[in-house]
């Protein structure tokens, strides 16, 4: 009888998607650094080796460098996402087709291409800076590339979907008589709105910014072609330590520390966002 | 709302799913090299494969039946396959750097001396002649320049002129310490030390000396792609880079030129996994791809300089200096003593972030 139940219950759907995790994700991770930090040694040493590494010069400037441009990409993505996916969510069939259309075809590039493809906007004889020269606007070619602002540009951009998506979702459960009814009442439409739509939308906002800020700490494509020298990500450190010092352990504690710092950041985005909400139900 | 009625699986079908699986399996596998026809050999892939596939690659099929199947896979793979017990290539082609690498790990086999029969070893550089593994050709790194901002003879002779960033303006670029090792040699040329008292390099100085560049440093680079590529679209107009790149981005039209003067000569060598499944296939291929005619072959399109000697006459002309008649890696180069790399790279790794962070 209580097999029979087994096999009715519906969640039987998500087993093998959980089974499909644990042994291609949870597993090796976990064997990956149990294998690599017992090379260390015990508790004691290994410890002795998180915080010798964790208080390095490299990891400390890596991980403030990571966390400030993950920071600025969030602020920027929200920004130039909320306008976005507030014209998706008020708009008719078809503009939100075409505006999607172009959100989301680019994404079946490959990011390096997309990376390549800024590169040729921003550098020093890019099309914007030739532009700009060509029409007297500067005299000298801007620094668009190769330092901080080309990465921030240059993830933003990549990053900028996931944001307006997730705004969408929030945007798209609001009910639009709340506004009317606010304006109906005598609101102008900026109080209305402030009022109303952004506490509304603003669970949105957080769990955008969450994921955003979360895919942002582990970038290293963006960083590593259009930063400049001293715009070292943690990524960019750990994939050094991997393939050209061959020092695993180190890698392996880098990879800990940033994991450890996504999962405190998914702790939130789990307690801020309605999942069952953003699935429709 | 119904609930919704599911079937459901029953036990037998499970078992006959997983019993179809487990048979299909070694499907999944059987992608690897078949042993004895075919040749699983670690490249470093694309213009280099290109020139190889025509010069080296076919006549080797024609020759002994095996086909070259190239592999991409980095250092770390390669060491993750030796370590895991399933080494996938059954021959690596690399920098003589990353065999050094392999080879402190114990995850290369000692040269089979008895397996080249179209080769004389006599005839291979004693230079590139390792316990386990032999180069197979040498190339450089150079300084490029790109020739609207110096035209040709104006532009800087030696490192100490690359490091003068008054007389030589303009933007450039310099290898990064992601790239296997940061130009810490031509800091200290640039500093005076003469180039025969290179090694053991001062690191305290070269990164002194390497800050007095810095400022005019756009991007230090991590991969050869990358440094050709912002040379030819002038976001720097000089360079340090590896001359087989810079070759062929000038063969494309590029308005590059070449600064032989105080070259770090690199090699690119060849080594055999422990464990590789086509060991005998892997020194035949080797034996074949040194001799003379094949040498010249491959390198001479490639404008890589032929470690086996018979073979110097016939080396690309853009490789040759033409005061000496000497391969421009004999006349005005150094040799980077990859046994110093090994011992001292994470020394040196921990400098430059510390330096880079400043």
């Amino acid at each position: 009888m209580r097999r029979e139940a087994f096999w009715r219950d519906p969640a039987i759907l998500v087993y093998p998607a959980i089974a499909f995790l644990v042994i291609g994700f949870v597993i090796p991770l976990t064997w990956f650094f149990v294998a690599t930090l017992s090379e260390i040694g015990g508790p004691s040493a290994i410890l002795g080796q998180v915080v010798s590494i964790a208080s390095s010069r490299a990891v400390v400037s890596a991980l403030i460098t990571t966390n400030w441009i993950a920071l600025l990409v969030t602020a920027l993505t929200l920004l130039a996402g909320y306008p976005i996916a507030y014209y998706l969510s008020t708009g008719n069939r078809l503009r939100f087709t075409l505006v999607l259309f172009c959100i989301v075809v680019p994404y079946f590039t490959s990011v390096i291409v997309r990376t390549y493809s800024w590169m040729v906007l921003l550098g020093r004889n890019g099309v914007i800076n030739q532009a700009l020269l060509s029409l007297g606007v500067i005299d000298a070619p801007l620094p668009l590339l190769y330092n901080k602002l080309g990465v921030v540009i240059g993830m933003t951009y990549v990053l900028l979907p996931y944001m307006i998506l997730t705004l969408y979702a929030a945007m798209k459960a609001i009910d639009p008589s709340y506004m009317r009814a606010g304006l109906a009442l005598g609101a102008s439409r900026t109080y209305a709105f402030r009022r109303i739509y952004l506490p509304l939308s603003a669970h949105g906002a957080i769990s955008g910014s969450l994921i955003v800020f979360i895919l942002a700490i582990g970038f290293f494509i963006t960083p590593a072609l259009m930063g400049g020298p001293s715009d070292v990500m943690i990524a960019m450190l750990i994939e050094r330590s991997v393939e050209i010092m061959l020092d695993w352990q180190g890698a392996a504690i880098m990879s800990l520390l940033l994991l450890a710092l996504t999962l405190v950041l998914f702790a939130i985005y789990y307690r801020v966002t309605d999942v069952r909400r953003m699935m429709g139900a | 709302m119904k609930p919704i009625r599911n079937r459901g699986f029953n036990r037998r079908q499970i078992l006959g799913g997983l019993a179809g699986t487990s048979v299909a399996m070694p499907y999944f596998w059987a992608g690897r090299a078949n042993a004895a026809t075919q040749l699983a050999v670690r490249t470093p892939g694309g213009a280099y494969d290109e020139v190889k596939k025509e010069t080296v690659y076919e006549p080797f099929r024609k020759a002994t039946g095996i086909e070259i199947v190239p592999v991409a896979a980095t250092v770390a793979k390669l060491l993750a396959m030796h370590r895991s017990g399933q080494m996938e290539v059954d021959l690596i082609d690399t920098g003589d750097d990353v065999l050094l690498q392999l080879h402190v790990a114990g995850a290369l086999m000692p040269i089979d001396e008895k397996a080249f029969k179209r080769t004389n070893l006599e005839d291979i550089e004693a230079s590139v002649r390792h316990k386990t593994f032999i180069g197979c050709f040498n190339y450089a790194m150079v300084m490029g320049y790109h020739t609207a901002a110096y035209p040709k003879g104006k532009e800087p002779k030696s490192w100490a002129e690359f490091w003068d960033i008054k007389t030589f303006p303009g933007p450039r670029t310099l290898a990064d310490m992601a790239s296997g090792a940061p130009d810490i040699e031509f800091a200290l040329l640039a500093d005076g030390v003469p180039m025969d008292k290179l090694y053991p390099l001062d690191i305290d100085r070269a990164f002194k000396s390497l800050s007095k560049v810095r400022p005019a440093i756009t991007k230090f680079w991590d991969t050869g792609a990358l440094s050709a590529q912002m040379l030819a679209d002038k976001e720097v107009v000089l360079g340090g880079l590896w001359s087989t790149r810079l070759m062929v981005a000038i063969e494309k039209g590029a308005p590059l030129g070449v600064q032989w003067n105080q070259n770090a000569v690199l090699g690119q060598a060849y080594g055999v996994p422990v464990g590789g499944r086509n060991t005998e296939a892997a020194w035949a291929f080797i034996d074949f791809s040194l001799q003379p005619e094949i040498q010249s072959a491959w390198l001479k399109p490639y404008n890589g300089i032929p470690v086996n000697q018979k073979a110097y006459a016939d080396t690309s002309p853009n490789l040759i200096d033409p005061d000496t008649k000497l391969p421009w890696t004999k006349s005005k180069g150094y040799v980077r003593d990859i046994n110093w790399w090994s011992e001292n790279r994470a020394k040196v790794n921990t400098a430059w972030s510390r330096w880079i962070a400043q």
